[in-house]
């Protein structure tokens, strides 16, 4: 009886929106500006039918403005075999609302999804793209994607692309009376309205927006959840490929990990536990100790991705790393950790949302299971907590860089999880420090020998550079040093990987033509190692400042000048003080020695909107600095 | 480049027995092991130690004949910067038809183990992972295990392919540096292929003989050709920019089915050995042939689209921006249609080749002679010109002929104007196919593209320290059509310009202007009239100034000692830069820009520049010219100078003086 009534109540639901006219001519103007496509009407609908039965069931009408904007009128429907795709269907419209055509799952295409080298990844993807050369158009679909299982409950975040304009959007969750959940509304612009069905007796929770405007690129824009609406669901109880499990917080949702996923998982044969005991013998310092043993697991561990096993939650045994000596990073710090626990040190295994170019900090008051993307080790050592990313062969014991520093993470433990916050690499210890010495001859070729510190998060900046063959580094070094005929005759890295890691560089260089002669003077640059780049002006910025690492650049750079010249360009003196950092450049002649510093400080943090276009000047004085010119005149 | 080893005809000498042989599987020399960096590239991450291919045809258990290719190879891993080498992916065809296979996977690491003795750790069956890509590939995947630093992975395996007339290549070259590679073929008498070299490395062993009664199929029987190339110490490869397809320069061999005989029953079958065979095969094809037949399916669409236009060019021209309005490109490039004409134009929607030969069977309707040009896209490398290759090619344009001109047209990019190709089509010869002719060769660039762009600023030095005044741009040729690109990158002009506006604090467009914007015939026009920030105010006595304002070529494109490959820039260019500077009474000119004149032997290009003053005024013009599309490698110490030169001019500023 019951399935009947709902089928009815879907079916009038059905035909009254397909009564809505896509006329493009209806967009409201205000809608227009930055926009490339306007979402006329999405409405989502997600309902957890059973703990391994959850349906997302999503209907929207996008109208495309321009050729930019075909994008947005993709499909891309992801499935795997615990994710199956149902009633795919849509209608194309003219600019008119005139429909002009219709499509369903059979005009999609299948495809494997690859995301650079992973041995095995079971994520398939159905992709339709409509072929319409008359703009405006309207693409109105509709699907449904079954999971089976209830803990990753889909959210919602109504404008998440720049560029698209929201006319209206809808997102409802539907359950069972008795299936509890927690929510967590993000910048919404109005709150949830909860209701029961007197007919079904479910319940949903609705939620809706209108005319959001469409967002612009903004350089150093802040993360999504500083200004865009969204809204996070959580289950309290749930069931994950046959698993069951509840949680209201980030210690149950720990323990669960810790108990169902990783849980037995850390037996080594006693031949590497015999190796282990045998390299740290000796080392009474247990963090010693710990560097010792991740350097072993390094030397004989690589990363390789595999997305296999309890939905890519579940780690390989330590037993099967141990044999083929690689795994993704959930393999490796489960790994480290067996061979940790060999020796009596307690670690932590750790989720983490990796990203170097933002911040992205679990949420303290909202526990859910996808809040991160990756795996890194805490050892938690008194008064000296130590962290490790256990993916790379090369990177230092104890070092976490700009890819997982200064944010909250979760602790999955036997006692239960537990929010952690990883370091932070200040402004003053992300250093860059170089002397360079560089003769010039009168004929305006230069000699010179320059040596570059890279400490804090810069310390793997040359990685990428490390990583190539001597060609390629040199061809590597012409593009980061912006100096014109640069022939490098000596290159030269070293990385020390102590507690405290700084890689060197060394360059002994020459180029011809360095400096430019004519009319009888020599002109160069007085800075040719740094070029900064000034930021794009945003007119009528929408969102607040976000400088992501903050950093220090220290250069000294000794010229000695050819013999009879003098110099006939003004002395550089600048020194600029701003919220964003601090910027001093100086320049001293003594005999034929010029002797330029250089000391730029950038502040990491979230700065108001208004203050943007002070964070350009600053930049553009600094590059107004950089680009100071020496010129040199004959003696006469 | 390439040089036809027509020894597949040819036995010199049956009494050489010189076998080559594939290196035994799982042994290694413990110099290899113990081996800290390969001495002739002492940066290299990996080196190969050995590789060794074979290629037989010969009928398997499941009574097909096939190709059995065995690779075979030995790495030394240095560091952990080569650690990807031991990642292995094998691309198979599998289509519902004709499914290549995989057999006898087998790898091993041996390593020196932590306590410095030698160590074996073998690839394990079950982590040989398969997946389907798409609709007619999959893809074999493993890792070998125990990879550390100084360890030598080596794998082997087996594949099967029905593909006769697609013979494996081998590549000597690759990104890390080789010992010795070895390709080992066998080919029975009932096959003939043709094999091209590549590249410009030598070969150190080349060898042909004949194997007697080494194949039988179906009561055939004959005798095969082996071939054996091999090549020792092979340098890595290395790319730099203006470099077509790395394919023509890598060194390799490939092979070409010429012709066979069916082993059962002795029918001779010649694959496409003339081009009149092409030809006709071509013509006569469902995918090809008949959709440029199809000039009837047009005939009534296109009566409104060409209605009273008398003259031919415009006649043409509205035939081709139907096609571009009516027909969406798909992404994908072909050689020829997947669903037929009238599928096409039912969806909209095609690849190239069904976009442009619905454009010449559209033109042929309206009246046109039309043709379709079969070409190589830049990263798909050279076509083989000694004999037909189909397989070569991978994309169709149009040609139509008015007048005495020729119009190479491609309608899959709404915004390439009539007879412009795009730059990645710019590549080597293609071959003119018409349905009532013989096809002939063409030169991609023959309808002479170029980017052309010329600037003129004129400003006025104001008290305050601003420039202020007009900055006028004209876009020629491919320059308008790359430009054009980038403004549509914006939902509007207005948005364009104000993120031009937004690039620079110092630079403000205080009005702009932006014509034929659609109207692709003609030059892209954009007048902007601007306020430099140039000075923060006028009471300095020595003002220096550089009179590069808008445009700085920073770093030179080209940066090798030498270069052993062309450099293809795809078309020539010509930039022309006038700056007119009024200054302010109180100030003149104290020391001006130093002229420059230099060129390119053969009149290959040049720069110039040239100072002009009058009162209270000077004028500064520049010009860059690169008159050919393609340089040899000899010229480009001439090429990286040239820009040097550049970069060293538009750091001389000149000064400025206050009168005293």
């Amino acid at each position: 009886m019951k399935p009947i009534l709902v089928f009815c109540l879907l079916f009038i639901a059905a035909t009254v929106n397909a009564q809505q006219n896509y006329d493009a001519s209806l967009i409201s103007k205000d809608l227009l500006p930055y926009a490339r496509a306007v979402v006329r009407n999405e409405q989502i609908n997600v309902e957890v039918k059973d703990f391994d039965n959850t349906v997302c069931h999503v209907k929207e009408a996008i109208t495309v403005l321009n050729k930019n904007g075909d994008r947005a009128a993709r499909i891309a429907l992801y499935y795997n075999k615990s994710i199956t795709i149902k009633g795919v269907k849509g209608a194309i419209y003219n600019s008119f609302g005139k429909q002009i055509g219709k499509f369903s799952e059979s005009n999609f295409e299948d495809r494997g999804t690859t995301d650079g080298f992973s041995l095995f990844e079971d994520m398939r993807v159905k992709h339709y793209e409509p072929a319409i050369t008359d703009y405006p158009y309207t693409i109105e679909y509709e699907y449904e994607l079954r999971y089976e299982q209830s803990l990753n409950i889909p959210g919602w975040m109504p404008n998440s692309e720049t560029g698209i304009a929201v006319e209206k959007s809808s997102f409802n969750f539907i359950c069972k009376p008795d299936f509890n959940i927690r929510y967590k509304e993000i910048n919404m612009p109005t709150s949830v309205y909860i209701s029961t069905s007197a007919n079904t007796g479910l319940k949903t929770y609705a939620w809706q927006v209108n005319n959001l405007k469409a967002i612009k690129d903004e350089p150093f824009d802040p993360n999504p959840e500083n200004y865009l609406s969204m809204v996070k669901i959580a289950p309290v109880k749930f069931q994950y490929e046959g698993i069951d499990g509840s949680f209201t917080n980030w210690n149950e949702l720990g323990k669960w990990i810790s108990d169902k996923l990783l849980k037995n998982r850390q037996a080594v044969s006693p031949a590497t536990a015999q190796q282990v005991i045998q390299i740290t013998s000796g080392i009474t310092d247990p963090k010693l100790k710990a560097k010792k043993i991740y350097e072993y697991m390094q030397d004989r561990t690589r990363y390789v991705s595999v997305q296999i096993g309890i939905g890519g939650y579940q780690p390989f045994t330590a037993g099967d790393v141990d044999k083929v000596n690689y795994g993704d990073c959930k393999a490796l710090v489960n790994y480290t950790q067996a061979l940790l626990k060999v020796v009596g040190i307690d670690s932590y295994y750790c989720t983490v949302e990796a990203n170097p170019s933002r911040k992205i900090s679990f949420l303290t008051d909202f526990a859910s299971m996808n809040q991160g993307n990756h795996i890194i080790l805490c050892l938690p050592f008194k008064n000296d907590t130590t962290w490790c990313d256990c993916t790379s062969q090369t990177i230092p014991f104890g070092y976490l860089g700009d890819f997982t520093d200064d944010r909250n993470v979760l602790a999955c433990t036997p006692d239960g999880g537990k929010l952690m916050h990883t370091p932070k690499y200040t402004a003053e210890n992300n250093l860059e420090k170089r002397k360079a010495s560089f003769e010039i001859s009168a004929t305006g070729d230069m000699t010179g020998e320059m040596t570059t510190t890279f400490k804090g998060t810069e310390y793997d900046d040359r990685d990428w550079v490390i990583a190539q063959s001597q060609v390629e580094r040199l061809k590597a070094m012409q593009n980061i040093y912006p100096i014109n005929n640069m022939n490098i005759e000596k290159l030269e890295f070293s990385q020390d990987k102590s507690l405290d890691p700084s890689t060197t560089e060394n360059i002994k260089l020459k180029a011809p033509e360095f400096a430019s002669t004519d009319n009888g003077r020599i002109t160069f640059l007085l800075n040719p190692v740094h070029h900064i780049a000034v930021p794009r002006q945003v007119h009528n910025r929408v969102t607040n400042v976000y400088i992501n690492e903050g950093y220090t650049d220290e250069d000294e750079i000794t010229y000695t000048l050819p013999e009879g010249y003098h110099l006939d360009s003004e002395i550089l003196h600048r020194n600029l003080d701003s919220p964003f950092g601090k910027f001093s450049a100086t320049m001293k002649v003594e005999g034929n020695q010029l002797v330029y510093k250089r000391k730029f400080r950038l502040n990491d943090g979230t700065y108001p909107k208004d203050t943007y276009q002070d964070l350009v000047d600053f930049y553009q004085s600094i590059a107004d600095a950089d680009a100071h010119e020496i010129i040199l005149v004959k003696n006469n | 480049m390439k040089k036809p080893l027509l020894i597949l005809l040819i036995f010199i000498s049956l009494t050489i027995i010189a076998k080559a042989q594939d290196f035994e599987y799982g042994t290694f020399k413990l110099e290899d092991l113990e081996m800290k960096h390969y001495d002739k590239d002492t940066s290299a991450h990996a080196v190969v130690l050995n590789e060794y291919g074979r290629s037989r045809i010969d009928a398997t258990s499941d009574d097909h004949i096939k190709i059995i290719y065995e690779y075979h190879v030995k790495i030394k891993i240095f560091d952990s910067k080569g650690f990807d080498h031991a990642n292995v992916e094998v691309l198979l065809r599998d289509n519902d038809e004709d499914s290549e296979t995989i057999e006898n996977i087998k790898g091993i690491t041996t390593y020196s183990d932590d306590n410095g003795s030698m160590s074996k750790t073998e690839l394990e069956p079950g982590k040989v992972y398969k997946s389907k890509v798409d609709k007619y590939h999959t893809l074999v995947k493993f890792a070998l295990p125990s990879i550390r630093n100084g360890c030598i992975i080596e794998y082997q395996y087996t594949t099967y392919s029905r593909y006769l007339q697609l013979f494996p290549h081998w590549d000597f070259q690759s990104d890390i540096p080789k010992m010795h590679s070895e390709y080992d073929v066998h080919i029975p008498g009932f096959w003939t292929y043709n094999a091209s070299l590549r590249g410009s490395l030598k070969l150190t062993t080349n060898k042909a003989e004949v194997e007697s009664g080494c194949f039988s199929a179906g009561g055939g029987k004959s005798d095969c050709s082996h071939l054996t190339f091999g090549m020792t110490d092979i340098p890595a490869f290395i790319e730099e920019d203006d470099m077509t397809s790395r394919k023509n320069f890598l060194s390799a061999v490939y092979f070409e089915l010429a012709e066979y005989t069916n082993p059962y029953n002795g029918a001779k079958t010649k694959m496409a050995k003339e081009w009149r065979d092409v030809d006709y095969d071509l013509k006569h094809s469902e995918y090809f042939g008949s959709l440029l037949r199809k000039k009837d399916l047009f005939k009534e669409r296109i009566i409104p689209v060409i209605a009273g236009k008398t003259d031919s060019l415009a006649r043409a021209k509205a035939v081709y921006e139907y096609i571009q309005k009516t027909l969406k490109w798909n992404d994908f490039y072909a050689t020829g249609s997947n669903d037929g004409l009238r599928k096409v134009l039912e969806t909209h929607s095609g690849n190239v080749a069904e976009i442009n030969l619905a454009l010449a069977a559209a033109l042929e309707a309206a009246g046109f002679n039309a043709q379709a040009v079969l070409l190589s896209t830049r990263e798909n490398g050279f076509i083989n010109k000694l004999y037909p290759v189909q397989e070569e090619f991978n994309y169709v344009v149009a040609k139509v002929d008015i007048g005495n001109k020729i119009y190479l047209l491609d309608a899959t990019d709404p915004l390439l104007p009539f007879g412009i190709l795009p730059l990645k089509c710019l590549n080597d010869q293609g071959r003119v196919m018409s349905l009532d002719k013989p096809s002939y060769w063409i030169d991609m660039n023959s309808t002479q593209q170029r980017r052309v762009r010329t600037s003129a600023l004129d400003l006025t030095l104001q008290p305050d320290g601003k420039l202020k005044g007009t900055m006028t741009q004209y876009l020629f040729g491919y320059a308008a059509y790359e430009e054009r690109k980038a403004i549509k990158k914006f939902n509007s002009v207005d948005e364009y310009v104000e993120n031009l506006d937004e690039r620079s604090p110092r630079f403000k467009i205080l009005n702009s202007e932006i014509s034929n914007l659609d109207s692709l015939d003609m030059p892209l026009v954009e007048k902007y009239e601007i306020e430099i920030k140039k000075y923060n105010d006028l009471y300095k006595d020595r003002l220096v100034f550089n009179p590069y304002i808008t445009d700085h070529i920073t770093r030179n494109p080209y940066r090798l000692q030498e270069r052993n490959y062309p450099i293809d820039r795809g078309m020539p260019l010509t930039e022309r830069f006038t700056l007119v500077v009024h200054l302010p009474d109180n100030y003149i000119v104290d020391t001006p820009p130093q002229d420059i004149s230099i060129g390119l032997p053969n009149k290959g290009g040049l720069f110039e520049t040239l100072y002009q003053a009058s009162d209270n005024s000077f004028t500064f013009s520049h010009i860059i010219q690169f008159n050919k599309a393609i340089y040899s490698s000899e010229e480009y110490a001439y090429l990286k100078e040239l820009f040097n030169k550049i970069i060293l001019s538009e750091k001389a500023p000149m000064t400025l003086k206050k009168k005293s």
